[in-house]
């Protein structure tokens, strides 16, 4: 646990610490993320459960672009928070288990792209979500929520 | 204060400053809220600025519904987690202004979605107006503002 240790000392760590609106900014910024990542999402699961049928899977599924846009901020943000404080965010239980739900919906995203692969286009024109789709999209939710839950829960822990 | 001082002495503002769940639960739902309701209106205030123009613009108003479930979620969580401390937030000017602002966001919201079905019944759906864009523009920021003005609580005075 080296690395965590050094991880703390480096200039970026000890920039965080000793500049006081830093932190708060980060954070700040991690929670747009998390409403543009966890957002687009569930609206895209949704859709694919069965909701806004007015509006098509196809485009609902190019929300994805904006998905992507809020994963990259809550890594950079995620990372520098990270950086921080290392020792005490690795030993934390609720840190462990969002990493371990975010591990799970990053493999659960990848079952979809194949699900909706092996599936065929024809489902997304025709609307007609395949039941093994809608069980992805179901674990999603599940997962992503988890993963803002144990986020919230790190400071109590 | 003296409404504020008897509201945090209160059995059920006890029972969420003294439990040592209830807290971090609420603030849970708190963040799960914020997510349902700034990333259905976000959906909405995007399109209307231009962006995923494959989506009908009535259409995102089919999340409307998600967006009522978390302003009522973050309603009675905000209201728990309020009346824990209610003498302190008040006190807090960042508290203040993260409620103008949800105030702002809100009544933005509403022209936004009268605009919306105005356009619905006249048959109108791809451009939407300066007037429509200005609207969604400052709800994004009005949003995000509330997003940046509840994480600064902790921080600001």
């Amino acid at each position: 646990m080296e690395i965590l240790a050094w991880l703390e000392t480096t200039a970026v760590a000890n920039t965080i610490r000793t500049v006081p609106w830093i932190y708060p900014t980060l954070e700040t910024a991690h929670y747009f993320g998390l409403a543009l990542l966890v957002g687009g999402i569930l609206l895209t699961d949704l859709r694919l459960l069965g909701f806004a049928r007015s509006l098509p899977l196809k485009s609902m599924l190019g929300l994805l672009r904006f998905v992507w846009a809020g994963f990259a901020i809550n890594v950079v943000s995620g990372s520098l928070i990270f950086i921080y404080g290392a020792a005490q965010f690795a030993g934390n239980p609720a840190f462990r288990l969002k990493m371990v739900l975010m591990l799970l919906a990053g493999i659960n995203a990848l079952i979809f792209t194949r699900a909706a692969a092996g599936a065929g286009d024809r489902w997304i024109a025709s609307g007609q979500v395949p039941p093994s789709i809608k069980v992805v999209a179901t674990a999603s939710v599940i997962l992503w929520l988890g993963v803002v839950t144990a986020g919230r829960w790190m400071a109590y822990v | 204060m003296a409404f504020l001082e008897w509201l945090q002495t209160t059995r059920p503002a006890l029972f969420v400053a003294e439990t040592l769940w209830a807290y971090p639960l609420f603030e849970t739902l708190h963040t799960i809220g914020m997510t349902l309701l700034v990333g259905s209106l976000g959906l909405v205030n995007l399109r209307v600025l231009g962006f995923k123009r494959d989506l009908p613009i009535v259409g995102t108003l089919d999340f409307l519904p998600l967006a009522w479930l978390g302003f009522t979620l973050n309603l009675l969580s905000g209201l728990a987690l309020f009346s824990s401390d209610a003498v302190y937030f008040w006190s807090s000017i960042t508290f203040r202004i993260k409620l103008t602002l949800i105030l702002l966001g809100g009544i933005n919201a509403f022209l936004l979605g009268q605009s919306v079905f105005r356009e619905a019944r006249a048959g109108g759906t791809a451009a939407a107006g300066p007037g429509m864009r200005l609207v969604a523009a400052s709800s994004l920021l009005f949003w995000l503002g509330a997003i940046a003005a509840g994480r600064l609580i902790a921080y600001l005075p």
